[in-house]
């Protein structure tokens, strides 16, 4: 068994810097990635990062945007530090070393974005992500003999016992040894769980590892049935295409050369909040107004070749490359995937979570900050604000622990064995083909438009996968990088937050930001301005609710 | 979106060290699009057909950097690269691990040495107390600074550069084009206090060893440069030492060599680099090209037309002289 104090799962944003911040207090950390920290998932992010730095711009305008883009269900206290800590944020990671684009008078350059009063994102190029996920990663590395980086493990299981954390246990991918690393902190950094969804933004990945061994362990997941849907991805790959290509001028059209935003968006047309738009362009595709294929066009052409090549320099190369089309002079195929999962782990500020030493931060956690709808460039800014805030509460929750947490062999076991019993199977499920049933089942009955009869379906047939993947087999017997393994782990993690996320949405009877039931098309804030809360039990997901907190926003029809 | 599809035969690359004996190659056919990424084909192989082909991967939008492999012997990102082409120009498509990084199994490297070089070069602001960054507020930095970095901040770390770099694979002390790319960068930005002291480390630290022979230029899926950035790191080292190093002494020799005559002097090169005990150092090997080839170890005749050189070198040293 191993030991340290501080253990981190994940090494995107969130996770290094919880790291950093759980370094910095003097702690023994260990980081537990199943990639290389370089390639995580936040380094796809590319739009940007907000702040009000401005003079012109303030925090207050900020936290407004944020609260009317959650459609009123994020927590307004947690909304107000998450913008006040914006500033400080951004600063302190152009000092670790970020590249931003630059205005010509040598201030961080901004560009509009979605549902945001002010032009407020803050990047580098269309590639925010992955400036801010190196400058991250060569500050931690200047710590490097404090930290210890198991790379290319895969988590299976967080160990609690008796209320509080003992651990985690993981294997080796190289080795194929499952361990136990025992920790009084534990912070589950381990990104999005996109893959859930046939089409989506997300890598592969992005499959919710964290998020499931939380819940499996009794934490609480909060509002899972808000699934972001980025409306401009390439129909084909679901590769992104930033918000940031609108933000710069781009505009979209459908097949009768309409700039059809104008019917759902007046004020602000290509510029209006994500489930917006993803729900403009699945209608005017449903109601015919598509090209064929079913898609609608992104135009970027009367931007010029000097901007598009310069300040959508990824977006060429992904155009080009994945879909064939040259954005200087044709328009971009688009059409809206899943991109983000607002709901998580359900935490406070701190990144505490409803189980004692266990805390969570970024796309895994819901603070919740983005309540129904996440605005573009505030994920960016969350992993980093919460990240840190997370580190240091695990930090200090180590410090103080006076147990020592244990991690038996019957918790290992209680991992391994469930593989070696995969492996020696003769005959079972296949984890590939069981992942594209459950992709295809949620994208089809779980989708931008909801409707009763199509969630209870969507729950039908959910368990009905979750029945079958009991017999689901490995026939990898290899103990070398063992993928087919990973597989089996990942969609058994994603069936049970598929579950979460069907089942909160059939109980959530009211459309709200991105949560949209066709036979409940109003919001109904008397009956649902609340957070679902879902506890695991043998017979599913048990749900209850808990209150919003408010401070100075009253509740307003969102109109864009 | 529908093409035709073509049948495409894959051969890839197996070995699972920890229980063959010897690696082998699978042949696998698919119906695919020309334009599929090979990555998709690799995937719909694990998914239908062998689930033990292992690789890495993850966001098949070439920035995770995860998918490097040797695709008809060219080092590429595999969710960048169509199939059609390659089967047109090659005629099959042989899929294969990078090279220079031991094989873990299949397509899976080691990627140790690779991860130490970065780390080697110090990857990170290096401060100066006596000049703390600005309180509260970020760096300025003009768009002209920015330029300066070129197309490295959007280096993704996969050692495509690394997989086709021969001096990586001659000599252990090379530290790679990626971690040279990388040091550039550190080089050129206007927030690092330690340019002067990085330059001359540098130079016994590999910088010279660089062949110069552009393939990392050509690997890097993202437009880097690397070989580009090298040479301007060569410059930035002659200029922040006097050209005292060998290599720059090498490389100075080399340049004023030409200017006189037009072409090499190569005994008079040795004696610029290593200097008379150099010199007297090569006597066996210069002895030995004597017997063989006498007229190589004479000083040669200046070239017919010198004057010719020599307005080339006046424009390269001032560009504004001639029409570069």
């Amino acid at each position: 068994m191993r030991r340290h104090e501080v253990v981190v799962v994940g090494a995107g944003l969130a996770g290094q810097r919880a790291a950093l911040a759980a370094v910095e207090a003097g702690r023994d950390v260990a980081v537990v990635s199943k990639l290389h920290p370089l390639r995580s998932h936040s380094g796809a992010a590319q739009g940007g990062i907000n702040a009000a730095v401005g003079a012109e711009d303030s925090v207050d305008t900020h936290i407004y945007d944020t609260v009317k883009g959650s459609d009123y269900l994020g927590d307004q206290d947690a909304i107000e530090f998450f913008c006040r800590e914006a500033g400080p944020t951004v600063v302190e990671m152009e000092h670790f070393g970020t590249i931003f684009s630059r205005s010509p008078d040598g201030s961080l350059a901004r560009r509009p974005f979605g549902g945001a009063g002010f032009p407020r994102t803050i990047y580098a190029a269309d590639r925010t992500g992955l400036a801010l996920l190196q400058a991250i990663w060569e500050r931690l590395g200047t710590e490097s003999s404090r930290f210890t980086l198991y790379q290319e493990w895969d988590l299976t299981r967080v160990v609690v016992r008796d209320g509080a954390v003992q651990g985690i246990v993981a294997f080796d991918r190289a080795t194929g040894a499952f361990e136990g690393i025992a920790a009084p902190s534990v912070v589950l950094a381990t990104g999005p769980s996109g893959r859930i969804y046939a089409r989506t933004t997300n890598a592969h990945s992005c499959t919710g590892d964290g998020v499931a061994a939380a819940y499996e362990a009794g934490a609480l997941l909060k509002d899972m049935e808000f699934v972001q849907f980025h409306p401009t991805a390439l129909p084909d790959s679901g590769i992104l295409i930033t918000e940031g290509a609108r933000g710069e001028g781009g505009i979209l059209k459908n097949s009768l050369g309409e700039r059809f935003m104008a019917r759902y968006a007046p004020h602000v047309l290509d510029l209006a909040s994500r489930d917006v738009v993803s729900r403009a362009i699945a209608t005017e595709v449903a109601e015919g107004r598509g090209f064929p294929g079913g898609f609608a066009h992104l135009e970027l052409m009367h931007l010029g070749r000097e901007k598009i090549e310069s300040r959508l320099q990824e977006i060429c190369d992904f155009s080009r490359h994945f879909a064939g089309i040259d954005p200087v002079t044709e328009p971009i195929p688009v059409y809206p995937a899943q991109h983000y999962m607002m709901g998580g782990i359900g935490t406070n500020a701190t990144g505490a979570t409803s189980v004692r030493g266990l805390f969570a931060a970024g796309e895994a956690a819901c603070v919740s900050i983005h309540g129904a709808n996440r605005l573009g460039g505030n994920s960016l800014l969350e992993t980093l604000v919460f990240g840190k805030q997370a580190g240091i509460a695990a930090a200090e929750h180590a410090a103080r622990s006076s147990t020592r947490p244990e991690i038996a062999a019957a918790d290992v076991d209680a991992s391994q064995g469930p593989i070696r019993a995969m492996m020696a199977r003769k005959d079972g499920e296949d984890p590939a083909a069981l992942r594209a049933e459950m992709q295809a089942t949620m994208e089809r009955y779980v989708g931008i438009y909801r409707t009763e009869a199509d969630l209870l379906e969507g729950i039908r047939r959910v368990r009905a996968l979750r029945q079958r993947y009991e017999n689901v087999r490995i026939v990898d017997r290899s103990s070398v990088y063992n993928l087919n393994l990973t597989d089996a782990l990942e969609v058994g993690h994603m069936l049970e937050l598929a579950e979460v996320i069907v089942v909160g949405a059939y109980a959530r009877t009211e459309s709200r930001g991105a949560h949209s039931r066709t036979d409940y098309p109003k919001r109904d804030d008397a009956h649902w301005m609340k957070h679902t809360l879902a506890r695991r039990s043998d017979r599913g997901p048990e749900l209850s609710y808990s209150p919003v907190a408010y401070t100075r926003w009253e509740p307003k029809e969102r109109v864009y | 979106m529908a093409a035709k599809t073509i049948s495409a035969p894959i051969e890839v690359y197996r070995y699972d060290p920890s229980r063959d004996r010897a690696p082998r190659y699978d042949r696998f056919t698919l119906e695919v699009e020309p334009h599929t990424p090979v990555l998709t084909a690799l995937l719909s192989i694990r998914n239908q057909q062998d689930p033990s082909l292992t690789l890495r991967y993850s966001c098949r939008s070439a920035i995770c950097g995860s998918c490097a492999m040797q695709i008809n012997s060219k080092s590429r990102l595999a969710c960048q690269t169509p199939i059609g082409p390659e089967i047109e120009r090659h005629g099959r498509l042989v899929v294969e691990p990078m090279r220079n990084q031991a094989v873990l199994r299949d397509l899976v490297v080691d990627q140790s040495s690779f991860w130490q070089n970065y780390r080697k070069i110090e990857p990170y602001l290096k401060l100066d107390p006596r000049q703390p960054m600005p309180e509260g507020t970020p760096n300025p930095m003009t768009p002209a600074e920015v330029d300066r970095f070129h197309e490295t901040p959007r280096c993704i770390a996969c050692a495509a550069c690394y997989s086709a770099c021969p001096a990586v694979e001659s000599d252990p002390a090379f530290p790679g084009p990626m971690a040279l790319a990388k040091l550039y960068r550190f080089v050129v930005d206007p927030r690092d206090r330690a340019t002067q002291d990085r330059l001359v480390r540098i130079q016994t630290e590999g910088l010279w060893l660089c062949l110069r022979c552009h393939l990392c230029t050509e690997a890097c899926p993202k437009d880097v440069q690397p070989s580009e950035r090298i040479r301007d790191l060569k410059e930035l080292a002659i200029a922040a030492q006097g050209g005292t190093e060998r290599g720059s002494r090498h490389a100075i020799g080399f340049k004023e060599n030409i200017r006189e005559r037009g072409l090499l002097q190569e005994m008079k090169l040795v004696r610029q680099t290593d200097g008379l005990a150099g010199l007297a150092g090569q006597l066996g090997q210069g002895l030995r090209i004597w017997r063989k080839k006498p007229e190589t170890t004479k000083r040669p005749p200046a070239i017919e037309d010198l004057a010719q050189v020599e307005t080339l070198y006046r424009e390269l040293d001032d560009p504004t002289e001639g029409h570069r």
